[in-house]
């Protein structure tokens, strides 16, 4: 009696770790799986959030910055990449930056205080 | 035999449940982000996972105080009333009221980098500051004008030197005063401030439960305690050659509570006649270290990851490598001109294949 008692509650706790194995298998999954492509691209201006758009989208445009609108960074967004076409920014660190597509990544320019990145979205 | 199989079993559905609440974590934890620009020259990305946008600000704010703080004392760039920083530090001339009241925060990181310059063998010097402005100097005026871009005069750089001796720094810790006996040296804290600053702002953090928070200070990357979703984050580094459009990132790590750092001569530098020349200057030569395209090390604290990834720029590889194998849980990558990958002992621990 004893026996079979502590029998099955080991064969419950078995099955408990059974599920809690797979459950954790594929949360490990989904995260490594949100590692890979973004959904959005957002463009912030000295902090603040001002345009998004998705990464399927072509866009081509003009981000003006600068109290007198002196500064521009012209964005593309092609085949699920973005990236800085020209700037006239003097260090021209954005423009030479690879495309990003990857959720996480980010193309700063700093004399101009904007960062466009990449985001999961919804 | 029972007992060891439900130890076991409790062993299993440990790890099982803290992946677990991982999962369930993930419903409740949103993730957000900060950009700033006004903290030490550069940006600043904080992201943290919280219950709502405002418990992300009221941290954000906090932490945006501090870092607002850190600068405004360390910056060698800028004045600020009632402060006396780096700035009026370097600028103060007059030997009857040379000896400046200062900041506990400004004697401890200087404190800090003297500590630097002696486990460096002098690579690292912040007394530098009269050779590092002169290149800083010829660095804009090539940035904003290609054409007329020149390379500093050998002379004036040797004659720059005779003023970097770090033992004319004299912090006396019982007044609080610091003070600089050669009246032509100066203080350039640039690769020592920031990683000092954040890793305090870091202390500061996890004693008020700022767990699972990431800091980005220019490149300088602390992540606080550990995440409240149960991951760790994943962080590449780049890679310097910048031609190769294939190859992004040339290696991943996971890492929690710890710092990363990455100095490279590919981001900021300036072309003279075809030539690039970036930004940190080997003490010896006084000219760009020219062995390494990027240096990244790895340790808890940033302000150690980035006072080694400066120094180790200008230290040949074997003896680079042997300072950071003689130091307790410090790992480091060197991408060496060719741009083969060179590790420490432990460092690919902390490799993820993406
Ligand atoms: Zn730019």
């Amino acid at each position: 009696m004893l026996k079979s008692d502590g029998l099955k509650k080991v064969k419950n706790d078995l099955i408990l770790v059974g599920v809690i194995c797979t459950l954790s298998l594929v949360g490990f999954l989904i995260f490594k799986l949100t590692m890979k492509d973004g959904n959005r691209v957002s463009v912030s201006i000295n902090g603040e959030e001002k345009y998004s758009y998705s990464i399927t989208d072509n866009v081509e445009t003009d981000i003006i910055t600068g109290n007198n609108g002196e500064n521009n960074n012209t964005l593309v967004i092609k085949d699920r990449k973005a990236y800085i076409k020209s700037a006239t920014c003097p260090d021209k660190i954005c423009v030479g930056h690879r495309p990003i597509s990857k959720d996480g990544e980010t193309i700063v320019c700093l004399p101009h205080k904007i960062v466009v990145s990449i985001t999961e979205g919804k | 035999m029972k007992k060891i199989i439900s130890l076991i079993l409790v062993g299993l559905i440990i790890i099982g449940i803290t992946s677990l609440t991982g999962c369930q974590k993930d419903a409740v934890y949103e993730k957000f982000t900060d950009y700033s620009f006004d903290y030490f020259d550069t940006v600043t990305t904080i992201i943290g996972y919280e219950k709502s946008k405002q418990d992300f600000d009221k941290n954000c704010d906090k932490i945006k105080g501090l870092l607002d703080e850190y600068h405004k004392l360390y910056t060698i760039y800028n004045r600020y009333d009632g402060i006396n920083n780096l700035c009026l530090i370097n600028s103060v001339k007059d030997s009857e009221h040379s000896e400046l009241k200062v900041d506990q925060k400004i004697i401890d990181m200087l404190n800090f980098a003297k500590e630097m310059y002696e486990l460096s063998d002098g690579k690292l010097n912040i007394a530098m500051g009269c050779v590092l402005s002169i290149w800083h100097n010829y660095r804009q005026d090539g940035i904003s004008s290609p054409i007329n871009a020149k390379l500093p005069p050998y002379e004036s750089l040797i004659k720059a030197n005779e003023h970097t001796d770090i033992n004319n720094l004299i912090i006396d810790e019982k007044s609080g005063t610091v003070y600089i006996s050669d009246p032509q040296m100066k203080l350039d804290v640039g690769a020592v401030a920031k990683g000092y600053a954040v890793e305090k702002i870091a202390e500061y953090m996890k004693q008020n439960g700022m767990d699972g928070y990431l800091l980005n200070v220019g490149g300088n990357v602390r992540a606080v305690g550990n995440r409240r979703d149960g991951k760790k984050w994943t962080i590449g580094i780049e890679n310097p050659d910048t031609d190769d459009t294939e190859k992004t990132y040339i290696e991943y790590l996971e890492i929690n509570d710890m710092s990363l750092v990455t100095s490279g001569s590919y981001q900021r530098f300036y072309t003279v006649d075809g030539k690039n020349y970036h930004h940190i200057i080997d003490p010896e030569t006084l000219m760009p270290s020219d062995r390494y395209l990027s240096i990244s090390v790895l340790c808890e604290s940033s302000a150690y990851a980035d006072a080694l990834s400066t120094a180790l720029f200008s230290m040949e590889l074997e003896d680079g490598h042997k300072l950071i194998e003689s130091l307790k849980d410090v790992e480091a990558m060197w991408v060496i001109t060719n741009g083969q990958q060179i590790y420490s002992s432990k460092f690919k621990d902390y490799c993820t294949k993406e």
